[in-house]
């Protein structure tokens, strides 16, 4: 302990060094510059899409207060030759706006007319009574009995594009309106209704609330109004339709916006990004000028000069939580405990940056492309706070609600905070292990470096344990890896993500489950066909083992919906499902790892081409039997 | 010039060696792609048509009401389907039978306020999937009661379409994937830069017989191009993905000018600090300065790109000519004081 103190003591004494003097001088009146703008932008109304339209408006009508449009007053007869010249995108006069037919005039309308809509609202609210105003309360109320057919119904039509079209009609087989209008007919106007006011007394349809002149829900009404006119300026932190109040005005109603996790998360990452590209340059500084090697030959650990070395960084990066967690209003502990997990993980990626590149441009790209991972792995999942409870696989989902004052279990936090925890100690135990001037020093193509580290952590004398326990170490990164493949093979078209997820999904997995069993190859520690069918068995069991945990973990609190089934890897369900999965990684673990012990050129990526294959066939055909596909 | 050209080979060969390249074109796709993910969840949220476009659901409704009412029209518009029940235990039933994804009661209004009750389903993805979908049609109902309180409320059926992920692919995606490769290009500069002082293999560059000016000449130079290729691939691949980037010379133009503005920048910092450290974070916080700064202005390369992009009304010649400026302004600036910066000490 001492000496990591010693160590660490002398790095801010390095740091410090860096930062004093004449340095100061440029570097405080920057810093303020920053966040005086920032804080000028926050309290603007901020928008991105800052002038993009152009709009006509005669002299004399509404003013319009969108940062969006950039507004022009025009006669009429100008007004409506720039429209046709495309020289403006919509004209204005009175309460009637013309449009083009092409996309970008109907855009400019679409979002002036959200804008338009706030407004009316806004005056509606402040000219007519509650009850006049938002004449439509809704009370939502839920079954007791899950509704598992309906959400299978969803979810079948959700996943529809492998499946035939026609199955959605053969459910149509009841009443569909025995009424005497046409469906079709669109009619704008009321008069084909009977007025509301003057409907008789009587209620025989099963109404059980009993109706006193006013609404009861008056008060839920203006709480909401209140807080739709409120909000809007202020990140809001709800996800979700009905989270306290199941009452709902169809006018007030909020869409769940993801872009609070997304603020939140840059919030808290870039802080440490920052604080990370301090650790990373003094680390690889330390390694080119050949400090750290130096440090090696004195009587420490490798251990205890990686903890070191990092510790002022945690330090800084925990004050950094803490201050943002203040200035933002939450709970400074909560954070804290949501965080710290998030910082290890931040700083195992950027170790294993630090000490496999040695050049500062690879670094600089490393580091970038280590941040918008770790942000795909935090974002993404946490999209669906409050949708779904899948997104407790991200911590941030833990923050949204901490920050809306929701609590949550000590069972989301686990699930959430677990993998981050275990990516560390891999991490770490990987530094400790490569900590050496060999590898410290050596140029070599990233892929043979990432095969060396992988060697030199496997413990040769327990090579057993080694596999299994490395198989259930490397399955956050897997994840990991498949949050992002998800992300960037949403770009193809609809009908093929199912697909190449999948595919792209198994890929990763069986790099994952035979990347110790190829490093023990390659390095000649093993050979022949007994010692490989133990590992692969070992490394399978591992794996299997791993998932199912996260299985469990993931139902302990109830996580729903069909997408656990892409990541988790297939058989969620069923008894018989159970071992199917381990014979399979058992088979493709075994299969990839033959091949890749052949002495041609490239037989590992052959080996990952066949087991694949198989994997593929594999998960076709449960796909099939279990009817997902015909 | 011939040196020039050596000194920028070594500089590109620097920059494509060991695939960095690569990362940086990664760094920005997953960029492009999880925004185009939030824009999706956000564009769902604001716009349910959209969901039923690009899944095919389809929610079913069970209606249990007295009088005929619009309500059957607002749904059916909005391709709901709807089912009518005499009472509630009968919708109910085919509720929990799996047959309805909501069941809709609307009792007779008094006094003008009606209390609809409305059953969703447990889940609670379901829930917000069905929630989002009613959305309009309650909309819809919600002024309908409002006209019969004899209230109006205007531009109700203004037209047009949710211009959320053009406005968000024009101001937002296309500028980012234009100018990220800027930011690239200072980080880059400062890396070779620092890297060179603090290998100390400057002092063997400055020992051969090459110019101060042209080794950073060619670094500058390197580092540029690398941003005008990615800048030129991502208007070729947004061209494939379908999005049609308006005036693509001058956009393309202007992201380099941008890149080369950046680059001078870094150099600047890389120069003074002569270490890695304070210069990216002395550099990040430029940016930040820069970035936000530049959102009061017209002048922004960020509006003007996506101005010339979208192919709106283009008529603030004077903000191309800002940038040559300064550029002109920057260039000998940097050449006066980078052979004092290179010799001053720290």
């Amino acid at each position: 302990m001492r000496t990591i103190l010693t160590i660490a003591k002398w790095e801010v004494l390095r740091l410090r060094s860096r930062f004093g003097g004449k340095s100061r001088v440029v570097i405080l009146p920057v810093i303020l510059l920053a966040i005086v703008l920032s804080f000028t932008i926050y309290h603007q109304d901020f928008s991105f899409s800052k002038g993009i339209y152009t709009i006509g408006i005669e002299s004399g009508s509404l003013i319009i207060g969108d940062a969006r449009f950039k507004a022009i007053v025009l006669d009429q007869e100008t007004g409506r030759q720039q429209l046709a010249n495309k020289k403006i995108d919509l004209y204005l006069y009175g309460n009637t706006v013309l449009m083009r037919n092409d996309d970008r005039s109907q855009y400019a309308a679409g979002s002036l007319k959200k804008y338009l809509e706030n407004r009316e609202l806004n005056r509606i609210a402040a000219q007519y009574t509650l009850d006049k105003a938002f004449p439509l309360r809704i009370v939502i109320s839920y079954p007791d009995s899950p509704e598992l057919e309906t959400e299978g119904r969803l979810a079948e039509a959700f996943s529809s594009d492998l499946r035939s079209p026609d199955t959605s009609d053969a459910m149509a087989e009841e009443n569909i309106l025995p009424f005497d209008q046409s469906v079709n007919g669109v009619s704008e106007s009321s008069e084909n209704y009977p007025s509301i006011n003057a409907a008789p007394g009587e209620t025989n349809s099963g109404v059980s609330e009993p109706f006193t002149g006013t609404s009861i829900y008056d008060a839920a009404v203006s709480s909401q109004l209140e807080k739709w006119q409120t909000g809007g300026q202020l990140p809001e932190f709800k996800a979700q339709f009905t989270s306290e109040n199941e009452i709902i005005i169809p006018s007030l109603m909020t869409p769940p916006m993801p872009l609070a996790q997304v603020i939140l998360a840059f919030l808290y990452v870039i802080p440490m990004f920052f604080i990370s590209v301090f650790f990373t340059s003094s680390f690889t500084e330390e390694k080119t000028n050949r400090k750290l090697v130096i440090l090696l030959s004195s009587p420490v650990t490798r251990l205890q000069v990686i903890f070191g070395k990092m510790l002022p960084y945690y330090i800084y990066s925990l004050l950094a939580i803490t201050g943002v967690t203040i200035i933002l209003g939450g709970n400074v502990f909560l954070a804290l405990a949501i965080f710290l997990p998030v910082m290890l993980f931040v700083f195992a990626i950027y170790l294993m940056v630090a000490l496999t590149y040695r050049t500062f441009k690879d670094q600089t790209f490393f580091s970038v492309l280590a941040l918008s991972v770790i942000t795909v792995y935090l974002v993404v999942p946490a999209m669906f706070a409050g949708v779904s409870n899948l997104s407790y696989a991200s911590p941030l989902t833990l923050a949204v609600q901490m920050f809306r004052g929701e609590s949550f279990t000590l069972g989301q936090y686990l699930i959430g905070t677990i993998p981050l925890y275990l990516v560390f100690f891999l991490a770490m135990y990987i530094g400790r292990q490569v900590f050496t001037e060999e590898f410290l020093m050596g140029f070599k193509p990233l892929r043979i470096k990432a095969v060396e580290a992988i060697y030199l952590a496997i413990n040769k004398q327990h090579l057993n344990y080694s596999i299994f326990i490395l198989s259930i170490l490397l399955i956050p990164m897997v994840f990991a890896a498949q949050l992002v493949a998800i992300v960037i093979v949403s770009n193809l078209p609809v009908q093929a993500i199912l697909l190449v997820l999948m595919v792209v999904s198994i890929v990763i997995e069986e790099i994952a489950k035979s990347a110790g069993i190829y490093a023990l190859i390659r390095f000649r520690t093993i050979a022949g066909l007994k010692q490989i069918v133990v590992l692969a068995g070992l490394s399978a069991l591992g794996f299997w083992a791993g998932e199912k945990l996260l299985v469990l973990l993931a139902a302990s609190i109830g996580a729903d919906s069909g997408p656990a089934a892409i990541f988790l890897g297939s058989g969620l369900k069923g008894g018989w499902m159970l071992v199917v999965p381990l014979v399979l990684h058992f088979i493709t673990t075994l299969l990839l790892s033959y091949i890749a012990s052949f002495k041609v050129k490239r037989a590992y990526i052959l080996g990952i081409l066949s087991g694949t294959v198989a994997h593929s066939i594999y998960n076709f055909a449960v796909l099939y039997i279990t009817g997902a596909i015909r | 010039m011939k040196k020039f050209w050596i000194l920028l080979k070594r500089e590109l060969t620097a920059i494509t060696r060991e695939k960095t390249i690569m990362f940086a074109i990664m760094i920005q796709f997953v960029i492009a792609s999880l925004s185009t993910i939030l824009l999706t969840g956000i564009m769902a949220f604001y716009d349910p048509s959209s969901i039923s476009q690009n899944t095919n659901a389809r929610i079913r409704v069970g209606l249990v009401h007295e009088s005929p009412t619009p309500m059957i029209n607002y749904l059916a518009e909005n391709g709901i389907r709807v089912n009518m029940y005499p009472d509630m235990p009968a919708a109910r039933e085919a509720f929990s039978s799996g047959r309805l994804d909501a069941v809709m009661l609307i009792p007779v209004a008094r006094s003008g306020v009606v209390d609809m009750q409305l059953i969703l389903p447990a889940l609670d993805t379901s829930q917000t999937v069905v929630l989002m979908m009613l959305q309009e049609p309650l909309k819809k109902f919600e002024n309908y009661l409002r006209a019969a309180n004899g209230i109006k409320v205007n531009y109700a059926n203004l037209g047009g379409k949710p211009g959320n992920s053009y406005e968000f692919l024009y101001t937002l995606i296309i500028p980012i994937l234009m100018l990220f490769p800027a930011l690239i290009t200072g980080s880059i500069i400062i890396d070779t830069i620092s890297e060179e002082f603090q290998n100390k293999t400057f002092e063997t560059l400055l020992a051969s017989p090459i110019s101060i000016s042209q080794i950073f000449n060619a670094k500058l130079a390197a580092a540029v191009f690398t941003a005008l290729g990615q800048v030129v691939l991502w208007v070729v691949l947004l061209r494939f993905n379908g999005t049609i980037i308006d005036n693509p010379l001058m956009v393309i133009l202007m992201a380099v000018m941008s890149a080369a503005v950046i680059a001078f920048i870094a150099a600047f910092t890389a120069l003074y600090f002569k270490d890695r450290e304070r210069s990216q974070f002395i550099y990040s916080l430029i940016l930040v300065v820069v970035v936000t700064g530049s959102y009061f202005l017209d002048l922004s390369p960020v509006s003007i790109i996506s101005t010339l992009a979208s192919g709106s009304g283009f008529n603030n010649l004077a903000a191309l000519f800002v940038y040559p400026a300064l550029l002109v302004i920057l260039g000998p600036l940097f050449f006066i004081f980078s052979r004092r910066l290179v010799y001053r000490r720290n």
